[in-house]
């Protein structure tokens, strides 16, 4: 078992990047663009795996926050501009809220198995306190980010600076492209 | 340790992939994901060569390209609902107003 552990652990990158070109098969052949979408979520989530198995904490942590918390949610906004319904539901209760109530609780219930000493034994009588190999690795990904840092802001600042004007222009370009005609 | 190999047939499989969903798909919201897909490949090479030669300089640049890659998709799918706006539609092969 701990043999199969370390095997895991030592063909991470192998096993995220798999899982990606999977997602990324299925992005390209399903039929439903929301399914696209959510194949290219995940998709997404393993790229950022393959990221900080390549040691790079920072931008798998940004790769994260940009596409699942930004590009996703603008795809899955357009999506649901652009296609058209054609059943409309006449049920008051959505068909799924069954399995979200089942996955509530089972969230619940895997939380309160993981922190049950926390929540429920006495109290620890020391201090709460890292192990060192969570520190250890703490302090890896911050120096992964003052290295990235450094190499943005000394090394490539004027990049750096026409983004910001790239992203404003996109921004206005942006709205101006998609606000309805002029009332 | 990860070999550079490895990394250099996965990315290469990633913008396969990407590349061949522009060029089979119709609806245009796939394109753009599939552009995404093509960019986060060339990303993927970016950290890899960085892990590789010890610089940091690749990695910077990768976050570069991810904040194109996302002005890029903010102003594509402006593009796509503006189309959906004026033509009705998002399947790519119907948009043919510039032929001649």
């Amino acid at each position: 078992m701990e043999h199969f552990i370390e095997t895991i652990g030592r063909n991470m990158f192998a096993i995220f990047g798999v899982m990606a070109l999977g997602g990324a098969a299925v992005v390209v052949a399903s039929r439903s663009a929301v399914h696209s979408v959510l194949a290219f979520l995940f998709a997404m989530l393993c790229i950022a795996g393959c990221f900080l198995s390549l040691e790079a904490e920072f931008l798998g942590m940004a790769q994260i926050l940009v596409y699942a918390g930004g590009i996703v949610v603008l795809f899955l906004f357009v999506v649901m501009l652009v296609e058209v319904s054609k059943a409309k539901e006449k049920e008051v209760f959505q068909l799924q809220s069954r399995y979200a109530i089942g996955a509530v609780l089972l969230g619940v219930a895997a939380f309160s198995a993981v922190f049950r000493k926390v929540i429920f034994g006495a109290a620890s009588p020391q201090a709460l306190k890292l192990s060192d190999n969570l520190a250890q690795g703490l302090d890896v990904a911050k120096q992964n980010a003052q290295a990235v840092s450094r190499g943005l802001f000394a090394g490539y600042l004027l990049p750096f600076e026409i983004l910001s004007v790239v992203l404003l222009v996109a921004l206005v370009g942006a709205v101006v492209l998609a606000k309805t005609e002029r009332v | 340790m990860v070999n550079l190999n490895a990394v250099l047939l996965i990315s290469f499989a990633l913008f396969s992939i990407g590349i061949a969903g522009v060029l089979i798909r119709r609806n245009a919201l796939v394109i753009l994901m599939c552009v995404e897909l093509m960019l986060n490949a060339a990303n993927l090479n970016f950290i890899a060569f960085a892990r590789h030669s010890g610089s940091v300089s690749g990695q910077a640049f990768a976050l570069l390209v991810m904040g194109f890659a996302a002005a890029e998709v903010a102003v594509g799918l402006a593009l796509v609902v503006a189309l959906y706006r004026k033509r009705d539609t998002v399947q790519v092969d119907d948009i043919n107003l510039l032929k001649g």
